[in-house]
């Protein structure tokens, strides 16, 4: 557990000039182990999903470095895996398309595709929906479908980006359990950016806050204790108190941003 | 697509029952208008005599290689502009100055340049078509959005394969309805040159029966490229809704 998977160090993030000037990212140090679920939470213009895309390759940063499995991020690659709340999947492909589109890109023969996609089909409990367009899904549906898509590609690491934010409260609840269920599985080494402190302290085993203007980490909480699935919202007392005491926290950051 | 229902014609054919009993009635003198029946026949004769099918075939083969021209080099041009800002600065500025020109207008030119053969009418219907199918492509290549080309990216596409996988498919709705605008105007354009010279085509038939005072032909004509043009447009959608049935078409 103590394997370094993605180092972050002194990251800065800026764009424009003079006094346009934005600081997207201050200062940002942050190692992140194998097999851990990091969840970071902060108010709207931290730079959450920003640096989420740093690690995706997507951006550059303005200073500092990143580097997966002591190699440096220098572009976007299969390797990390991404979710996004809103277009991750292609419109044009079926579920089945979907899903095998990384497994097609990286050259796998079409009988073993066909077999991966079987078995991560399964895996988001999607059987029967093989040859639906996303269109024909319901918001849950297209979302179980991304996750698929992007575990089909085997990444080191997976990074979601407010995933379930579009989402009703009960199917934001349910793909959390499945989202829970398929790390403890796979144990993959996951980076989840919400606005939700409930789903943070829910699947973070170390949960990150950050702070606005300009974008920084405010403090690292470590859960400590184990979430089996989200009736524990309201069963878990040390689930609670952890859940308040990090919801006072954004909450501050909050008021300070729009005071 | 709704199925085509009875119902849609009634307004039609209401308006051609008007046509006919303000024939019949003397409202409207043969002068003016000839009677629908007159025109019907005329209709039924010429498709009888296979009259209309040589020239039928000398227009569409015009429009066909016109409007393949602007499909071709309009899908490129506007790829290329959107992906290119050196070609999107050189490019544009004349896309905009030919944009409001009435593309017959430059018929006369392009006879000059190219002689009054179908060399010319290909060229000028191929201008006219190429803008629609321009700025289709570019407005859909810039509106592709960037997370889609992130999530290919992320699943391992290079940028060379991106244009293939993502961009074009990703801008295919927006292409297929500049393309749609296309056709209707390669028919347009297509009987304006046939009207100024030509020997062949639907419009050389329009323009000479009209020339000659036989209003009856020269509106079955008018009718009968109507029929053909509703008809291209109607293949076309099913065409789309069966190429794109993972797109939610409005129609």
């Amino acid at each position: 557990m103590s394997v370094s998977c993605l180092e972050m160090r002194a990251i800065e993030m800026r764009y424009g000039d003079g006094a346009q000037a934005v600081h997207a990212l201050k200062g940002i140090d942050l190692d992140i182990r194998e097999h851990e679920f990091i969840t970071i939470v902060g108010p709207s213009g931290c730079g959450k999903s920003t640096l989420l895309y740093l690690v995706g390759g997507f951006l550059r940063p303005s200073a500092g470095s990143l580097s997966l499995r002591g190699h440096p991020i220098a572009g976007p690659g299969p390797d990390r895996g991404i979710v996004f709340q809103r277009y991750s999947l292609f419109p044009w492909l079926t579920v089945r398309g979907n899903i095998g589109y990384g497994l097609d890109e990286q050259g796998v023969p079409r009988a073993e595709r066909n077999k991966i996609v079987d078995e991560y089909v399964r895996l988001v409990h999607l059987q029967g929906f093989e040859d639906r367009y996303p269109r024909e899904l319901s918001g849950g549906m297209q979302q179980r479908v991304a996750l698929a898509q992007t575990l089909a590609c085997k990444p080191d690491i997976l990074l979601m980006d407010e995933p379930f934010g579009a989402l009703d409260a009960q199917t934001r609840r349910i793909l959390q359990d499945e989202v829970r269920r398929i790390w403890r599985r796979d144990t993959k080494t996951v980076l989840f950016v919400t606005h939700d402190v409930e789903e943070a302290v829910a699947l973070g085993t170390r949960i990150v806050v950050m702070a606005a203007r300009p974008g920084r980490i405010k403090e690292v909480h470590e859960r400590g204790f184990d979430v089996g699935d989200g009736e524990e919202f309201e069963t878990n007392a040390a689930f609670a108190a952890l859940k308040l005491r990090i919801w006072r926290s954004v909450k501050a950051e909050v008021e300070a941003a729009n005071p | 697509m709704k199925a085509f229902s009875i119902a849609k014609l009634v307004p039609l054919a209401l308006l051609l029952a008007a046509w006919q009993a303000a024939s019949i009635s003397g409202l409207l003198p043969k002068a003016v208008l000839p009677p629908f029946s007159d025109v019907a026949a005329s209709l039924t004769a010429m498709l009888g005599s296979g009259e209309l099918i040589s020239h039928t075939v000398a227009s569409f083969g015009r429009a066909g290689a016109g409007f393949a021209i602007a499909l071709i080099v309009g899908v490129a041009l506007g790829l290329l502009m959107a992906r290119r800002a050196v070609v999107q600065r050189a490019v544009e500025p004349i896309l905009l100055l030919i944009y409001p020109v009435p593309k017959p207008a430059i018929i006369p030119l392009f006879m000059v340049w190219l002689g009054i053969g179908d060399a010319s009418k290909i060229a000028v219907i191929a201008l006219a078509c190429l803008l629609p199918v321009v700025i289709a492509t570019f407005n859909g290549t810039r509106s592709v959005d960037q997370m889609l080309i992130w999530s290919a990216q992320a699943r391992g596409t290079s940028e060379r394969r991106i244009l293939w996988r993502v961009v074009l498919p990703a801008a295919l709705p927006q292409i297929a309805a500049g393309v749609r605008t296309a056709i209707a105007i390669a028919i347009i354009v297509l009987v304006s040159s046939e009207f100024i010279s030509s020997e062949t085509g639907l419009g050389y038939l329009i323009f000479s029966y009209g020339g000659a005072g036989a209003d009856d032909a020269m509106l079955a004509v008018v009718i009968y490229l109507a029929i053909l043009g509703f008809l291209l447009d109607r293949f076309y959608l099913a065409g789309l809704r069966r190429l794109m049935s993972w797109h939610a078409f409005a129609h």
